[in-house]
C-alpha cells in the first residue's frame, strides 16, 4: 500500500450487505415465514425448516460481494486525477481526473453518523449515475478527498488549504441526497457575485457551486435585450397552429369516457335521427346504386365534423392565450430569460453557456404563413436532476426574425445563412427501393388478407412513396464549417438543427451493407443532453470519403475546443 | 479521396479470447436447451416420429451455428477493427457487416475505465472504456487491446498531455 491509497471504512461491509439485502428482504421474508409454517418443528436455534436454506443463498453472496468489495476497493490520490481500483475477477481502473469532477457529494444517515462514516459519490457530469461511490470512507478521509480534489482543480493553494481545514459540511439526510450544481469556469457562474466566504453553506452541504472560479472575472450585470414578445394575435396564431387543442379533446374525452357521462352523450346522438353508422351505409347503397342518396344529413354530419376541428382550433388557440400569455424572451448578460403565463406565470432562465443544439421548426402552415418556432436544447451539469430539455425560447416567431433571434442566442455562430449543401445524387434512388420494398410487403400481406381487390389500394400507396420520398430526400440538406455543424429534413414540416463545435462531444460514420454497395455512410454527431425525439445531426447518404472526411474534421475541431457545461 | 481510417490493430489475442468466450457462450447454451429439449421430447407423446427428428435436427444445427460463429467470427471482427489514438483523439472503426468509425475528441474525454475480466487476464488483454459527456457515445469502448497498451493509452488521454485549450 503506497502513501496515498486509501480503503474503504471496514463498516462498508455492513453497509454493503444491508443494501443488498434490502433487495432480498420481502423474498427471504416470505421464504422464512413459509418455510417456518410448513415445518413447524423447532429444531434448534439454527434451524427455521427449508427457510433457513434460502435465507442463507440469499445472504452469504450478497455477504461475499461486499466483502469482496471491501478487499479490493483501492482509491489512489494521483497527480491530476483520482484513480479508483475495484473488483477481484472483474477489475477495473477508473481515472477520475480532478478537472473534470463536477460533483462531491457526502450523505450521512444515522448509522453512517453512529459509526463516524460517510457515503461519498463523485460526479463528472453525463451520466445519470454518479460516476463513483464510495460507500462508506471514514469522515477524516472525505476531507482529505476534498483537499485533494480541490488542490487537483488548480484552486489557489491558499484557498485549498482554507478549505480543508474548514469544518467539513456533511449533508445530513437519509434518503435522497441533494445533488448540487459545479460549474467552474462556466460563463454564467463566472457573472454572479462570487462568495468565498459562503463556502460552506450553514446548512452544512458542500457548496462548490458558490466557490470563487479561478477565473471568475467578475462583469457588471448587462442590462436586458428584448429579443421576442408575443402580442395577442401571434399568440392566437401560435395556438392555432399548435394545436394543442387536439391533446385537451384527447384528455377530456378520456376523463368523459371514465366517467361514464360517454354513454348517455352516445345514445343522445346515436339514437335519434343522426346515426352515423346508417348514414354511412345510405351513402354506401347510393354509390351500389341503390336508394337515395342522403344529402341533408350528410351535410349535417360533414358540419359536425367542420364545427369540431374548428372547436379543437379554439381551444388551441384559448390555451395558448392561457400558457403562454405576455411571452417575453430576452437576454440578460450570458442567461436568456423566459416569462410567460397568465394565471402561472414562468420565468425560465437558461444560461446560453447550457444550450447544446438549436432547432428551428417549420410547419406547413407555418411556411405559408411566414412563421417558424426556435427551440433549444440544454444540458446541465446535473446529472440526474430534472433538465428542462427542448427549450421553446421561440414559440412563434417571423422566419425574417429568425437569423438575428439565431445570432442573439449564439453570439459566436455566424450570422451569414447557413449554406446547405445535397445529400449524395443518388440518394433518391437508395430511398425509394426501400421504400417501394415497404409498399410491395404491406400490399402482399393486404393481398393475402383481403384477396385481389387490395391491389387497388397499392397503386396510390406507392405513388404517394415516390413523391414524398422524391421531397423527403431533396429537402435534406447539411452544411459543416470550422464553427458549427447544421443538418435540415422534413418536407411538409421542416427542421434545421445547428450545433456548435464546442458543443460536439463524438462524431461516427456508419455504412450499412447496403451503404457500402453504393459506397455512402451516414454521418452522425453526437452531444450531450439529447433527448429521445429531439431532431438530431444525423446526415444519411453521403459519400463515403465525404462522411469520413467531414468526421475527422468535425472531430479535430472539437478537440481544440473546450468543452463547458 | 480516400480518406485513411485508423491503423492500429488489436491485439491478436482477441481472436483466441473472444472464441473461448464464444466456445463457453455456445456451451451454456447447448447444456440447458438439451436438456428442454430432452424434457419436451419425453413428455410430448402425441408428437410424430418426423416432429421429434426435426426438433432434434433444428437443435443440432443451432448448436453447429453456434459453434461456427464462435470459431470463426472472432477473426472476422478482429480483422475489420482499427483504432488510432492522436493528437485530436480517439477513433475507433469496428463492424464487420455494419461498419461505423467514432471519434473522441480528447477535451471531451470525461474520464475512463480499464477494464479485465478472467478471460482476459488469462490473454493478458483489457478493455479501454472512455467516457463522454455525450448521449449515444456517452461510454465508448474499446475491447480486446493488450492490458499495457489500454493502460497507456489511458495515460494519453489524460487531460493536459495535448490539449492545452481546456
Amino acid at each position: 500500500m503506497t502513501a496515498s491509497e486509501r480503503r474503504l471504512h471496514p463498516a462498508s461491509i455492513l453497509f454493503d450487505t444491508a443494501r443488498y439485502a434490502r433487495l432480498f428482504l420481502w423474498p427471504a421474508l416470505l421464504a422464512f415465514l413459509g418455510g417456518g409454517r410448513r415445518r413447524g418443528t423447532d429444531l434448534g436455534p439454527f434451524d427455521f425448516g427449508d427457510a433457513d436454506v434460502w435465507l442463507w443463498v440469499l445472504v452469504l453472496p450478497s455477504v461475499a460481494l461486499s466483502v469482496a468489495r471491501y478487499l479490493s476497493f483501492r482509491v489512489h490520490y494521483e497527480p491530476g486525477e483520482l484513480v479508483i481500483r475495484s473488483g477481484i475477477l472483474f477489475r477495473n481502473e477508473r481515472h477520475l481526473p480532478y478537472a473534470r469532477i463536477q460533483n462531491l457529494d457526502a450523505v450521512q444517515n444515522v448509522f453512517h453518523r453512529a459509526l463516524g462514516v460517510v457515503d461519498v459519490r463523485i460526479e463528472t457530469g453525463g451520466g445519470t449515475e454518479p460516476e463513483a461511490r464510495m460507500s462508506v470512507l471514514p469522515v477524516a478521509a472525505l476531507g482529505e478527498m476534498r483537499a485533494r480534489v480541490f488542490a487537483g482543480r488548480a484552486i489557489p493553494p491558499e484557498q485549498g488549504a482554507e478549505l480543508a481545514s474548514e469544518d467539513f459540511g456533511i449533508e445530513h439526510r437519509d434518503d435522497a441526497m441533494e445533488r448540487r450544481d459545479f460549474s467552474p469556469g462556466d460563463a454564467p457562474e463566472a457573472d454572479r457575485p462570487t462568495r468565498p466566504e459562503a463556502a460552506p453553506t450553514p446548512t452544512g452541504a458542500y457548496r462548490p457551486g458558490t466557490l470563487p472560479t479561478p477565473n471568475g472575472a467578475h462583469r457588471p450585470e448587462a442590462d436586458a435585450v428584448p429579443l421576442l414578445h408575443l402580442p395577442l394575435r401571434e399568440l392566437l396564431l401560435h395556438g392555432f397552429l399548435e394545436n394543442k387543442g387536439m391533446v385537451l379533446v384527447g384528455a377530456a374525452y378520456g376523463a368523459l369516457w371514465e366517467s361514464g357521462a360517454l354513454n348517455r352523450f352516445y345514445s343522445w346522438i346515436f339514437a335519434g335521427s343522426v346515426d352515423a353508422r346508417g348514414l354511412f351505409r345510405e351513402v354506401l347503397a347510393f354509390l351500389a346504386g341503390r336508394g337515395t342518396f342522403p344529402t341533408g344529413r350528410l351535410l349535417v354530419a360533414l358540419g359536425g365534423v367542420a364545427g369540431f376541428l374548428v372547436l379543437v382550433r379554439v381551444i388551441s388557440m384559448a390555451w395558448a392565450f392561457v400558457r403562454l400569455h405576455d411571452f417575453r424572451l430576452t437576454r440578460r448578460g450570458p442567461d436568456l430569460r423566459i416569462t410567460y403565463g397568465l394565471f402561472t406565470r414562468v420565468a425560465a432562465t437558461i444560461p446560453i453557456g447550457r444550450i447544446q443544439t438549436l432547432t428551428v421548426h417549420q410547419g406547413w402552415l407555418h411556411r405559408r404563413l411566414g412563421r417558424a418556432s426556435i427551440r433549444v436544447e440544454t444540458a446541465g451539469g446535473q446529472a440526474g436532476a430534472a433538465v428542462r430539455d427542448r427549450e421553446w425560447v421561440a414559440p412563434l416567431v417571423r422566419v425574417e426574425r429568425v437569423p438575428a433571434i439565431v445570432s442573439a442566442i449564439l453570439p459566436d455562430v455566424s450570422a451569414a445563412p447557413v449554406a446547405w449543401q445535397p445529400v449524395h445524387p443518388r440518394a433518391f434512388r437508395r430511398a425509394v427501393r426501400k421504400a417501394l420494398a415497404a409498399v410491395g410487403l404491406v400490399s402482399l400481406l393486404a393481398l393475402v388478407a383481403l384477396g385481389p381487390r387490395a391491389l387497388i389500394l397499392g397503386v396510390p400507396l406507392a405513388l404517394w412513396a415516390i413523391v414524398s420520398t422524391r421531397q423527403h430526400v431533396r429537402h435534406l440538406g447539411w452544411s459543416a464549417t470550422d464553427g458549427t455543424v447544421a443538418f435540415r429534413s422534413g418536407w411538409l414540416a421542416r427542421r434545421e438543427t445547428l450545433v456548435r463545435v464546442n458543443r460536439i462531444q463524438a462524431v461516427s460514420t456508419h455504412e450499412s451493407p447496403l451503404d457500402r454497395r453504393a459506397r455512402m455512410a451516414r454521418l452522425r454527431v453526437d452531444t450531450a443532453g439529447a433527448g429521445e425525439r429531439s431532431h438530431r445531426v444525423d446526415i444519411p447518404y453521403l459519400a463515403a470519403d465525404l462522411a469520413r472526411g467531414v468526421a475527422e474534421r468535425l472531430s479535430s475541431l472539437a478537440a481544440q475546443t473546450a468543452f463547458r457545461w | 479521396m480516400t480518406v485513411p481510417g485508423p491503423d492500429r490493430q488489436l491485439d491478436p489475442r482477441f481472436i483466441p479470447q473472444q472464441r473461448l468466450v464464444g466456445r463457453l457462450t455456445a456451451l451454456a447454451f447447448t447444456g440447458p436447451s438439451l436438456v428442454v429439449l430432452l424434457i419436451v421430447l419425453a413428455a410430448a407423446d402425441d408428437v410424430p416420429g418426423w416432429g421429434r427428428v426435426a426438433l432434434g435436427v433444428l437443435w443440432l444445427l443451432l448448436v453447429l451455428a453456434l459453434a461456427w460463429h464462435a470459431e470463426h467470427w472472432p477473426a472476422k471482427v478482429y480483422a475489420h477493427a482499427r483504432y488510432a489514438l492522436d493528437a485530436d483523439g480517439l477513433v475507433i472503426q469496428r463492424g464487420v457487416y455494419w461498419r461505423s468509425v467514432t471519434h473522441v475528441p480528447r477535451s471531451r474525454v470525461q474520464h475512463t475505465d480499464v477494464s479485465q475480466g478472467p478471460l482476459e487476464r488469462r490473454y493478458g488483454l483489457g478493455t479501454l472504456v472512455v467516457y463522454t459527456a455525450g448521449t449515444d457515445h456517452a461510454r465508448v469502448s474499446l475491447p480486446g487491446l493488450a492490458h499495457e497498451v489500454a493502460g497507456a493509452l489511458r495515460d494519453d488521454l489524460r487531460p493536459g498531455r495535448h490539449d492545452d485549450s481546456v
